[in-house]
């Protein structure tokens, strides 16, 4: 198990925002969190990721709890927002402070960036621009990239499709796919986007106002499913 | 990896947005910390000969000894209010292979950039090197050395520790502002002697260089509690600054004004709301207190209204230079909202002369009670406060329409020159030499009371052509909104 989440809780003021009695994420796992605002799938990621600190519970990763220690770092690798970027630094000196703390030398890390060239479509690289300037979509596949690049066992994405135009959505899916199985990749993603969702990932995690109230795996009825769920919400 | 951290606080240095608008005043800043430095650097010199001429007769040792736990008991209160917490910029750093051990290493590291630490030393080490040297010899010399750096040291991170803690607990504060009244208020009684102790501490220290060992062992203390508590605390919600708490919503007395209200209460949110433009207000308050300054009995006495008339200008209308000469720029972050939206712009310009006509109204009524000073000063200031609600609101929003740097609320007002360009200077200047080019003839013709009441009537005109003007904000508000709007853009 890469990550065992227990009892974890997180309140603010009087709401609950995330209670999760018991979750587990096996190694190799695709899972896909879904649920309308404010259901905590973002502080459930942050909590994961030991940005907030739980007001009870415990996130363990590989047995070890995210909040003791840093073990969890080597191999874990996230993109939540923005504010995970160096925004006063180009694209390549993030890429390559990045690179440098998981030792891989600058040719190493330029090398590996060329895979992403035509995900990039020639927007990111060699632009001579601060991320700060670039559209919030290129912010985000600056953020994705990096977080690729450090062949992490665990990468976490909240909505990474969110702003990315259509042809780079579909290139992101088979990136995550191939990774799933040619480096038994454990994969958290949060989207908004159904389709998206049930195409890439093979579990599904229902939250609402902060609790997991389905988790299942994908099959041919999922979208249905899914759709059915938050069709039911629009009536209440 | 410290190295990588501050080469990118270096590079976020040099490549800040705000760079090119502020170069000039990054180049004053610089050469007024080299200033007093230089005069740090020379009263460190000559401290053997200034002791001597301020106190003549003392023991220099012995005034020396009492000056320095007093430099570092104001040196802390002011790091209390002064020294930035360096929080924010570690965030892109949390979710990457870093240990967290070395983040806050960074931390502590980065916060020993401060100017705060550097003036001690350069006062009192020349000394120590010298004087004390000479006269003790080199142990004693470097013993005192040690002290003083490690009360630097000390101060500094006490400081921020306390600062850190207050996040959490705000009460804190006033204990701390508490304690340190009361320190004060026992030397000002003279119970307790800040001096008297620091001169008992500092002559066993000469008697017992060892004992001297004490400082640097508190330093080290505060440095590894704070350590500590940082490791432990290392989330950024609960590091940042102090959640803001919603702050007065409503104001009814705005609603009786229709939609020039709804977007003047829209205004006052965003005053009270965010830090810069809170202390500006505050700032302008405090001028308030410029009356004792400017009006003297022998210029009272004179009818010499001229320096009274720019004293009583910049009270009664210091809400609306202070915080007009940035006007639209406040709103900088959100004026593409605002222009999209169903905003009639004769209302948005209408509520800021609205704002600043109850602003200036109210500080007027305070200011009036100098009145009891002297009837003449009520004369002036009436005749400063017609100019500043008629007059004074159209120069300094005509000027506005010409500002095209946006504000960057989340900072404090003080020493800060961000959104300050040239336009700001030349805007004040003609708002304040004008109120005295209008009076200065009738000065020079010997009928000074006529220039307060031809100053207070063309005020008053200036008044009942509100809507001409008005109208004639407006028309210069279209022909440059598209610039001011992209202005905007750039910087927020």
């Amino acid at each position: 198990m890469i990550l065992e989440i227990t009892n974890l809780k997180k309140i603010y003021g009087s709401r609950t925002v995330v209670n999760v009695p018991y979750l587990s994420v096996n190694e190799g796992e695709t899972i896909g969190l879904v649920g309308n605002n404010g259901a905590g799938k973002t502080t459930l990621f942050r909590m994961i990721l030991d940005l907030i600190r739980p007001d009870d519970g415990q996130v363990l990763s590989r047995e070890e709890n995210v909040a003791a220690g840093d073990r969890w770092k080597d191999y874990t690798a996230s993109y939540l927002d923005e504010g995970f970027l160096i925004d006063y630094l180009t694209a390549e000196e993030y890429f390559l402070f990045i690179g440098g703390l998981h030792n891989l030398s600058p040719a190493h890390v330029l090398d590996y960036l060329k895979q992403y060239e035509e995900f990039f479509n020639g927007e990111i690289l060699n632009r001579g621009k601060y991320i700060r300037d670039f559209s919030k979509g290129n912010q985000n596949k600056v953020g994705i990239a990096a977080g690729l690049m450090q062949h992490p066992d665990l990468l976490i994405l909240d909505e990474p499709f969110a702003n990315l135009d259509p042809t780079t959505q579909i290139r992101l899916k088979s990136i995550l796919k191939s990774l799933k199985h040619n480096r038994n990749m454990a994969t958290l993603i949060s989207s908004h986007d159904l389709n998206h969702v049930t195409d890439v990932c093979d579990r599904i995690i229902l939250l609402e106002k902060g609790q997991v109230i389905k988790d299942f795996r994908k099959d041919e009825n999922t979208l249905r499913e899914l759709e059915a769920y938050f069709r039911s919400n629009l009536l209440d | 990896m410290l190295l990588i951290f501050l080469n990118h606080q270096w590079k976020a240095f040099w490549r800040s947005k705000n760079k090119g608008g502020t170069i000039a005043a990054q180049i004053f800043m610089g050469l007024m910390v080299l200033y007093l430095l230089a005069l740090a650097l020379f009263v460190g010199f000559m401290l053997k000969h200034i002791v001597g001429s301020l106190f003549p007769g003392k023991d220099v040792m012995l005034v020396f000894n009492g000056f320095i736990l007093y430099y570092f008991a104001i040196d802390f209160v002011m790091r209390m209010q002064l020294q930035d917490l360096p929080t924010l910029s570690i965030v892109p750093y949390l979710h990457l292979n870093i240990p967290r051990s070395k983040i806050v290493g960074f931390l502590n590291v980065r916060a020993a950039f401060s100017a705060f630490n550097l003036f001690p030393l350069i006062l009192f080490l020349p000394f120590c090197s010298t004087y004390v040297a000479q006269l003790y010899g080199p142990l004693i010399a470097t013993m005192y050395s040690l002290s003083v750096i490690s009360l630097c040291v000390f101060n500094n991170y006490a400081a921020l520790y306390i600062k850190r803690l207050t996040i959490y607990n705000t009460g804190l504060i006033f204990i701390v502002m508490g304690a340190v009244a009361g320190v004060a208020l026992l030397e000002y009684f003279k119970i307790f002697s800040i001096s008297a102790f620091s001169n008992r501490v500092f002559s066993v220290v000469i008697l017992y260089p060892v004992v001297a060992l004490v400082f640097p062992l508190m330093a080290t203390a505060v440095f590894w509690i704070n350590a500590r508590y940082l490791r432990n605390n290392l989330y950024t919600e609960e590091l940042r600054s102090g959640e803001e708490k919603k702050v007065s919503t409503d104001y009814p007395f705005l609603g009786r004004f229709g939609e020039i209200g709804t977007l003047a209460a829209l205004e006052l949110k965003l005053i009270f709301r965010h830090k810069r433009p809170r202390s500006a207000v505050i700032m302008s308050l405090v001028f308030v207190l410029y009356g004792f300054l400017f009006y003297k009995r022998e210029v009272l006495d004179k009818d010499v209204f001229g320096m009274m008339i720019f004293a009583a200008t910049f009270m009664t209308g210091s809400s609306i230079s202070i915080y007009g000469q940035f006007m639209f720029g406040w709103q900088g972050a959100h004026f593409d909202g605002i222009l999209v939206n169903k905003t009639n712009f004769r209302n948005f310009i209408k509520a800021k002369f609205l704002l600043f006509t109850i602003s200036s109204t109210c500080i007027t009524l305070i200011v009036s009670l100098y009145g009891l000073m002297s009837w003449k000063i009520l004369m002036v200031q009436f005749a400063a406060y017609f100019y500043n609600v008629g007059l004074g609101t159209v120069i300094i929003l005509y000027f506005a329409t010409r500002n095209y740097k946006s504000i960057d609320l989340s900072k404090s007002a003080g020493f800060n020159y961000q959104g300050v360009g040239a336009s700001q200077f030349v805007l004040l200047l003609p708002y304040f030499l004008l109120p005295l080019l209008i009076y200065l003839p009738f000065q020079l013709a010997g009928v000074p009371y006529w220039g307060l009441a031809c100053l207070g009537l063309i005020g008053l005109i200036s008044l009942s052509m509100r809507r001409f003007w008005v109208e004639f904000i407006l028309k210069e508000f279209n022909k440059r909104k598209y610039k001011i709007a992209a202005g905007f853009r750039e910087l927020s």
